[in-house]
This record gives structure tokens, sequence and C-alpha cells, in this order.
């Protein structure tokens, strides 16, 4: 059995290992004439893949996934098409340094349930940019739609001469397997999106990983804030696709004294504020007791569905269930990450306990993810930053496209949010095209005059202290 | 720098601390602490002192050094479980605990 396993996986590390020693032979042209043909139809298929994606996971809302598939090929495709990925790259003649691209090889990518088909369309982009094959493993629940994604991907891609094999699928369902494969010697790196466990593994494997988990991102507003546009910002990115956005709000944090003007500004908004007992009832079917992680049956799921399942009644219209929570941790369920339009709600008595609720939540599963504020105090924005732990601290936006980047703000258009050292990532950046290149620095001779000008015997003198070798080394001469 | 309050029918000690607790302030802290408790177990057998609750007071504290945090944690050990917390914590010094993993140890408010 273990030897099928190795024998199916070095089958296919074999097919991608031509594909990688054909694929590093193209030039910038043909590289981008690959990946132009890639994004045009995976553009085209935005509505159908959107569909198929609702359709197979019973998660989220079609019209939100044909705007992540629209996130995924256009605008990921915008931030890329001019990129230099290919030879040299750059050449800076004051410090003598030329950067040359050099493709990594095979890259096994993982896609989540919440997002198959655009952050597969991502992926196969950001790789292909680079010169690199990939090696999709969907999830179970999603593998008929994020194959036909790849499938549209890898014909556009031949189609534009690429390489054969630069794209492929290993079946889905086998953890087994897919750990096998993750592990093989030929894969040069894992692009992991996903939960926990499959970050770990990744890690796990002995090849280089960027692995990218879950989030606990917290949204603090501050007295100085547009509450309604707060609020209304707030649900438009809580109610996108019905949650599922790892970047999405998961708490709101209020101090007292605008307490009642946002709870006022939510049920305005049709956001349903739970009684203490209807919390209780959407705990039990949100969070599983045991692992103190989200149901999967609720993740993506609509308020009226996730209302039916808990047994609770709420107007029709409800945008977002809004809990009202006095703690964070495992005695407050619902204060851990939940991929699904329900919403903690935390009044604190002043600016300092609302900040440190923040910090709690931050560190209660999301660290290194990312976090939202709505002020207009510059102040305490920048306090706030450096509070949080967070590869990205959006400000006066909705997390969920904040976070993503490419509309909001100006950071790159990613489905993979590196989280730092703190979501056991080597980055905090917005997972693109340049972290999927080896560049190779030619250094020319370049003399260090300062330090050739100091008479070496100096270093070898006993009496001769740090102060006089500064002064030695600054001299001008 | 450390002011005390000591409530025999509560049974709880305060400690208010104030200023800049870098390493040489914490030793100096340390002591003084360690004599109050001294002066207290004078006064009651040594079960009966266990069974007092111990509160750091942050409030006018600007920065801790980890020789504070060290002392944070000797004064834990003096006490019953649960018995021990760290009140009035600005953002900045949570954080400092938090990054140490002691936040929920210490019962850092």
């Amino acid at each position: 059995m273990e030897e099928s396993l190795t024998e199916r996986a070095n089958d296919i590390l074999e097919k991608a290992i031509l594909a990688a020693a054909e694929f590093q032979e193209f030039n910038q042209e043909q590289t981008d004439k690959v990946v132009e043909a890639v994004y045009i139809a995976a553009l085209n298929a935005r509505i159908k893949l959107a569909k198929m994606a609702v359709e197979e996971t019973g998660i989220g809302i079609w019209e939100d996934k044909v705007w992540k598939n629209v996130i995924g090929t256009q605008l990921v495709y915008e931030s890329i098409r001019n990129e230099k990925t290919v030879g040299v790259i750059s050449n800076d003649p004051v410090t003598g340094i030329s950067e040359i691209a050099q493709p990594l090889g095979p890259i096994f990518a993982v896609t989540p349930v919440t997002n198959p088909t655009s952050t597969a369309i991502y992926k196969i982009l950001i790789c292909l940019k680079s010169r690199n094959p990939i090696i999709i493993s969907s999830h179970r629940s999603a593998a008929h739609c994020t194959g036909e994604a790849a499938r549209i991907c890898y014909e556009a891609a031949l189609s534009a001469g690429a390489p054969e094999d630069c794209v492929q699928m290993i079946p889905a369902g086998s953890r087994e397997f897919t750990q096998t494969v993750m592990a093989h010697p030929r894969v040069a790196l894992i692009l992991a999106t996903g939960g926990t466990g499959l970050v770990k593994a990744a890690y796990s494997s002995g090849n280089p990983a960027i692995g990218v988990g879950p989030g606990n991102v917290p949204v603090f507003i501050d007295e100085s804030a547009d509450i309604p546009f707060a609020i209304a910002s707030i649900i438009r990115s809580k109610t996108f696709d019905n949650g599922t956005v790892c970047a999405s709000e998961q708490s709101v944090i209020v101090e007292e004294k605008i307490a009642r003007t946002v709870r006022d500004e939510f049920t305005r908004q049709n956001c349903y504020l739970l009684s203490p007992e209807e919390i209780q009832k959407v705990e039990k079917i949100a969070i599983v007791k045991d692992t103190l992680s989200m149901s999967p049956f609720i993740v993506g799921q609509s308020v009226q569905t996730i209302a039916e399942k808990a047994g609770i009644s709420v107007p029709l219209g409800t945008k977002i269930l809004l809990a009202e929570l006095s703690g964070v941790g495992k005695d407050y369920p619902l204060s851990f990450e939940i991929l699904a339009p329900i919403l903690a709600f935390y009044v604190a008595k002043d600016y300092h306990s609302a900040i440190k609720l923040c910090i709690d939540l931050n560190y209660l599963g999301g660290i290194g993810h990312s976090a939202g504020i709505y002020a207009n105090d510059e102040k305490r924005i920048m306090e706030f930053s450096q509070l949080i732990n967070a590869g990205r601290i959006v400000v006066n936006t909705p997390t969920s496209q904040g976070a993503v980047g490419g509309t909001f703000n100006m950071l790159p258009p990613s489905l993979t949010l590196g989280c730092g050292t703190g979501g056991k990532n080597i980055t905090t950046e917005n997972i693109t095209v340049k972290h999927l290149i080896n560049i190779q620095r030619v250094c020319r001779r370049k003399m260090n005059d300062k330090f050739f000008s100091v008479d070496r015997n100096i270093y070898m003198d006993e009496n001769c202290n740090e102060t006089a070798l500064r002064l030695e080394y600054h001299k001008n001469h | 720098m450390l002011d005390f309050d000591f409530n025999p029918e509560e049974k709880v000690l305060t400690c208010f601390f104030k200023g800049r607790l870098d390493t040489v302030l914490s030793t100096q802290l340390a002591l003084e602490l360690e004599s109050k408790f001294q002066s207290l177990s004078e006064n009651a057998d040594k079960e009966s002192f266990l069974d007092f609750s111990l509160v750091f007071d942050v409030k006018d504290v600007s920065f801790i050094s980890s020789s504070f945090i060290r002392l944070c944690v000797a004064g834990n050990k003096r006490v019953k479980e649960g018995s021990f917390s760290i009140l009035n914590s600005d953002p900045f010094i949570m954080k400092t605990f938090k990054i140490a993993g002691l936040d929920g140890i210490l019962n850092v408010k």
C-alpha cells in the first residue's frame, strides 16, 4: 500500500519535473503569453465556476463567489502582468548587483473548501507566472469545482504553449496520499491554504512551505469613527460569501461610551442581537465543544439556515447574528473563529480595556493574521496597530476585502495571506509571484573604500578600542 | 515606587507599583516585597498566610523588565493557585505578558 502511494507520487512528480525543466527555458514573453491565456479563460469561466462551487460545497453565495473569482483572476493578473519573473529582473549600476529570477520547481498547492475555485486559479496564475509547475490538492468536498477550474486553466495554458503537465490535480480524499506527495523530495515548495492540521502537516513534511492557517479577526470601533459607516462596512464584509473569508470580522469591540449607538446602528442595519439564551443555542451548533473549532455544518451558511439549526427565530432579512459576550476563551465559544455571519460583540469600560480585549482575541487562534480598526484618530490607529499582532491591520475598511487586497487598498491581491512567525509563517505579506522565485544576485566587485583605507595593523593592536576603530573607519581620506 | 494596602478582613495584599520597573528597580522592589511578606507572616501562621490573595496593581507603571516579570512569577508562587492577579495593566504591559505567555497564569487584567 505504502509503495503504491509512493509510486503514484513518483509518477506525478516525474511529470512535474519534466514540466519544470521545459518551463525554465521560457522567456518572459512566452511566460506572459501563457499567463494571459489562463487569465482570460478563467475570467470567462468565473460565473460557471462560482455556481459549481456553491452547488458542490453548499457553502457561500454564488454571486460573491463570482467576485472571489474576479479577484483571483483579473485583479491578480493585473497586479502581476508587468512583473519581471524571468532572467535579469533588476540591474543596479550603483551597487553593481544584478538580480536574476529562477523558478523554484514543482509547487504543491492545497486549496480550501471555502474558496475552492478562486484560490486554485490564483495559485495557478502565480505559479505559471514564475514558471513553476503546480500540483493541486483540493478539499475533498470541492474536488469537482476545483478540478474544473484547474482543467480550464491547464487547457488554456497548453493552448498558449505551456509545458505539458504544468498543472496537475491529485485525487481528493486521501490524506495519506496528500502527505506522501507533500513530503516528496522533488517538491520545491508547498503552498498550503487551509486549516491548522493541514498547515502543520505542510511544515512537518520536510519541504519548504508557505502555510496559511486560521485567523480570529478583531475589529475595534473607536469613538472617533463614523459609526454608521463602520457598521455598514462590517456588514458588507461579514456577509460577503456568508463570512467564508478567513480575514472576515470575528468580533467587534467598542468602548462603553459608544456601545449604545453601535448596538442601535447594528439593529437599524438589520443585524440581530442575540439574547443570552439564544447565544447558548447558537454556541451549540456553531462550535464543536471538544475541539473548540467551528462546526463545518455552519461554515458559509446563511443567517436563516443558522437560525433554523439553532432553533431560534430571527426577522427575515437579518444580515448578521450579533452575540454580546463578556469574555474571551473556552467559556465563550463564540469568541473563536467562525466563518459564518455570526459576530461577537464586546463592550469595554474604556479605551485601554477595549484594546486589551482586542489583544486577547488576537491571541485566541488568530496571531499574525488580520485585524481592523475604524477611527479618524491617527494616533489611535498607530497605537492599535503596534499592539496587535497581525500581518494586515486594515483601517476604515471591510476586513474580508481589505486584507485580500487589490480593491480597498494597494495590498497585492492574494488568496493566501501570510501570518508571520506568530502564525508559523515565514512572512506577513500577501503571497504573490515574488514569493515563488529564487532571486540570484550577481555581485560585481565594488570595493568598500572605507574598510580598505583603514590601516590593517590597528585591528591587531590590543590597545585599539571600538572608539578608535570607529573613528579610523569613518575618517575622510 | 512601591506602596502596600493590606486588607486583613478580605485577606488581600495589594502592591501598588509605580514608574519604570527596570532590572535595578525590580531587584530592589523584590527585597521590599520580601520584607513585607516576612512582616505579614510573622503575624499569621504560615498556612493562613497562604490563603491570602496577592494583587500587583500596575496602573502607574510605564515599563516592565524581565526582572519584574520574574517578580510576578515569584509572587504567584507565594499564594494559592488562582490567588494572584495583576491589575490595571495598560495594553503595552498586557502585551508584554502575552508575549511571555504568562497572561493567563498570572491573571493579567
